[in-house]
C-alpha cells in the first residue's frame, strides 16, 4: 500500500519544498513524474532556479557592429542585448521606466536609441535616458534624468557565449562554468566562431527538463529513437552512441562525448587555428571526436554531430535554448555556429547538414518532439502524485568513473545516466536555495 | 489577361490541388514525382523587423533548405520503421488559394504563387496545428509535364507553431 499523498494543490510552499526532498532521490536513481509537468514546480522553479542562475541570451557575433542590438528573453524578461558605441555589449529591461512600455518589438537591428511608443521617452543603448518630450514645460526643473535610466542586466560572457541573470549575488560566469569550460572550449573556444543566420524557432508542448535531460546524459534513446538515421546509412549502426565518455561537473552541467572517429570532424584546413586555441590535450579531443552532445545547466543544449549527407561526412555545431513558457510548453531556440575561417563549401554544407537533421524539419529533432511531447502528457496532474510515479535513473550506477584527459567526473562509456542524477541534484540544491 | 494565360492559371491550381491531396493521402511517392531532378525546396525563417523593412525573413536560415536528393532522404525515411514523428501519421488538410501565375512560356517554364494553409491534427491530441504562408513556386516542362523546380515557402510565424516539420509545406 502506497501512503497517502496530499494533493500539490493544497500543500503550502514549505511542504512541496519537502515533499520534493522526500521525492526527488539523485543518489538512488529514482525521480518522480510530478516533477515534470506540475504548475506549481514550474512556478518555484522560475523563481529558484531561472532567476538565480546564468542565462544564455545570444552569441557575440549576433550583433557584431556598433549599435546592433537583438531582443532576448531572460527568465520570462524581455531583454535589448546592444553593442555600444565603445564596441562592448550591454543589457537592459525592455521595459520604459516612466510607466513601463515595452520600448522595442523588433528581434534585431542597428540603433543608438529606443523611443517608447507611448510618451515618445528616448533612452539611449547604454540605457541613459536622454529625451522627455517637452520636459521643460511640463516637469520644470523637477526631473532628474539620470535616476531614470533603464534598468541593466548583469551579462558575462564565455568565448562568444553572453549570459545574463537577474540574480546580482550569483557566482561570476567563470566560476558557475568551473571545469566545463574545458569542453566548452572545444566547443565554441577551438576557432573563431560566428552565428550564421538568426535562430530557429519553434514551440513544442513538453516540459523544458525534457530536453535538458536528452541532451545532459541521454544517448540511450538514439538506438530506437533514431533508429531510421542508422537505416539511413548517415550513421555507421544503431549502437555507435554508446562509444565515448559521459562526463559531468558541478552545478548540473554534463556532456557525452562519442569517440573514436576515423575521420577528422572539422575543416582540415583550420587545424593550426585549433592548435592554437587549444591545449594539447583539448586537441587530441577534437581530433577523434565523432560528437559532443550536452547541456549547460539549466537549459541550454549544445551538440557536434558528424554525419554523411549525400555521401560527405559533414559536421555542425549548434546550441539550443529549451526556453520555459509554460509548466507543459517550451520555445525551442537554436543557433547554428560554424569557423569563421572555413570555407564557403563548408560552411554552406554545414548548414545544410544542421538544417536537414536538427532544425524544426530536422530528421532527428522531429522524433525527439514526438517523445517530449507524449511524456509531459503523461506526467500532468494529479494521478502521478497519488500513485506516486517515478523514472528510473539508475542506469550505470554500478560502474565506477574512470580518468580522463580532461576534469569532470567521467564514465567510459555514454550509455549511463550519472548524467542525469547529476543535474537533478543541482536541480533540487536551488529548489531548496 | 488572355485566354492563354487564364487556361494557363486553371491548369497549375489543378497541378497545386493535385499535389495537396498527393500529400494529405500520404502518398509521397507519388508527390515525390511531381518535383523536377533541379529542385531547391526552400522555408526561410520569418524574423520580426521594426518596421516595413523588407524582405522580413532570413536570406541565411531556412526551416527546409533542400535539393531532390535530401528531399528523396526525407521522402524514404518516413517509409522507415523508426519515423516516430509520423507514426502514426499526422492528419493533414492542405488549403490552397489566391493562386497567381507570374510568369508563364508554354511547355517552358513558370512560375506561380499561392497561399496555403495547413491544418495538422496528430492522434487523438485534441490541439490542432496551423501553419500559413505564401508559396513561390517555379515550374519547368518535361516530359510532357510540368515539374516543381524551386518553391520558396514563407511562413507566417517567427516561433513555428507545430511540433516540428515532418510534413511537408
Amino acid at each position: 500500500m502506497l501512503k497517502t499523498v496530499k494533493d500539490i494543490e493544497d500543500m503550502t510552499k514549505s511542504e512541496l519544498i519537502e515533499h520534493l526532498n522526500e521525492t526527488v532521490k539523485p543518489d538512488e536513481g529514482s525521480i518522480p513524474a510530478f516533477v515534470i509537468a506540475d504548475p506549481k514546480i514550474y512556478d518555484l522553479e522560475h523563481r529558484k532556479v531561472f532567476m538565480k542562475t546564468w542565462i544564455f541570451i545570444g552569441h557575440e557575433t549576433e550583433i557584431p557592429n556598433k549599435n546592433d542590438y537583438m531582443l532576448r528573453d531572460l527568465a520570462g524578461y524581455s531583454i535589448i542585448v546592444s553593442r555600444n558605441a565603445d564596441m562592448s555589449i550591454r543589457a537592459f529591461y525592455n521595459m520604459c521606466t516612466h510607466r513601463g512600455m515595452k520600448l522595442c518589438r523588433a528581434d534585431k537591428g542597428n540603433k543608438s536609441a529606443f523611443v517608447c511608443p507611448y510618451h515618445g521617452f528616448n533612452f539611449k543603448n547604454n540605457g541613459d535616458l536622454i529625451g522627455v518630450p517637452l520636459q521643460k514645460s511640463i516637469y520644470g526643473e523637477e526631473l532628474d534624468k539620470s535616476t531614470m535610466g533603464l534598468t541593466e542586466v548583469r551579462i558575462e560572457s564565455y568565448k562568444g557565449l553572453l549570459f545574463g541573470t537577474w540574480n546580482e549575488e550569483a557566482e561570476p560566469l567563470d566560476d558557475f562554468l568551473g571545469d566545463f569550460k574545458w569542453y566548452l572550449d572545444i566547443l565554441v573556444g577551438r576557432a573563431e566562431m560566428e552565428v550564421i543566420g538568426v535562430p530557429q524557432r519553434f514551440v513544442i508542448h513538453s516540459n523544458w527538463k525534457i530536453g535538458a535531460d536528452n541532451f545532459v546524459g541521454d544517448s540511450y534513446h538514439t538506438m530506437v529513437t533514431h533508429g531510421s538515421i542508422a537505416k539511413l546509412g548517415m550513421v555507421p549502426s544503431a549502437t555507435y552512441s554508446k562509444m565515448g565518455y559521459q562526463i559531468h561537473s558541478d552545478h548540473g552541467h554534463g556532456l557525452n562525448l562519442g569517440t573514436p572517429n576515423p575521420d577528422f570532424a572539422f575543416p582540415e584546413e583550420l587545424i593550426d587555428e585549433y592548435k592554437a586555441n587549444l591545449t594539447e590535450e583539448q586537441f587530441e579531443v577534437l581530433s577523434t571526436l565523432k560528437n559532443m552532445i550536452g547541456n549547460i545547466f539549466p537549459h541550454l543544449s549544445f551538440l557536434i554531430s558528424h554525419t554523411k549527407v549525400k555521401g560527405q561526412l559533414i559536421s555542425n555545431t549548434t546550441v539550443r535554448l529549451w526556453r520555459p513558457i509554460d509548466h507543459d510548453k517550451m520555445e525551442v531556440i537554436a543557433w547554428f555556429l560554424v569557423e569563421k575561417n572555413a570555407s564557403e563549401d563548408w560552411k554552406r554544407r554545414s548548414r545544410e547538414s544542421f538544417v536537414l537533421t536538427f532544425s524544426p524539419s530536422g530528421i532527428f529533432e522531429q522524433d525527439d518532439t514526438e517523445v517530449f511531447t507524449d511524456i509531459t502528457a503523461a506526467a500532468k496532474g494529479p494521478m502521478p502524485v497519488m500513485k506516486q510515479l517515478t523514472y528510473n535513473y539508475t542506469m550505470g550506477m554500478h560502474r565506477e568513473p574512470v580518468d580522463f584527459i580532461g576534469p569532470g567526473v567521467a564514465y567510459d562509456d555514454k550509455f549511463s545516466e550519472a548524467n542525469q542524477r547529476n543535474f537533478y541534484k543541482y536541480w533540487l540544491e536551488l529548489m531548496n536555495s | 489577361m488572355t485566354v492563354e494565360k487564364m487556361l494557363a492559371n486553371y491548369e497549375f491550381e489543378q497541378w497545386l490541388y493535385k499535389e495537396a491531396q498527393l500529400l494529405d493521402d500520404i502518398d509521397f511517392d507519388a508527390w515525390f514525382n511531381l518535383m523536377h531532378k533541379s529542385l531547391s525546396y526552400q522555408m526561410p525563417v520569418r524574423v520580426n523587423k521594426e518596421g516595413t523593412e523588407r524582405p522580413d525573413y532570413a536570406e541565411d536560415m531556412f526551416c527546409f533548405d533542400d535539393d531532390i536528393a535530401l528531399l528523396k532522404l526525407r521522402v524514404d525515411r518516413l517509409k522507415t520503421d523508426y519515423a516516430w514523428a509520423e507514426i502514426p501519421p499526422s492528419r493533414t488538410r492542405r488549403f490552397v488559394s489566391n493562386v497567381k501565375l507570374e510568369t508563364y512560356v508554354p511547355e517552358h517554364k513558370a512560375s506561380v504563387n499561392s497561399y496555403l494553409l495547413l491544418y495538422r491534427s496528430r492522434s487523438t491530441d485534441i490541439h490542432h496545428d496551423i501553419i500559413s504562408g505564401e508559396r513561390r513556386d517555379e515550374f519547368i516542362y518535361e516530359n510532357g509535364a510540368w515539374k516543381l523546380s524551386k518553391r520558396v515557402f514563407i511562413v507566417d510565424q517567427t516561433t513555428i507553431n507545430t511540433r516540428n516539420l515532418a510534413i511537408f509545406v
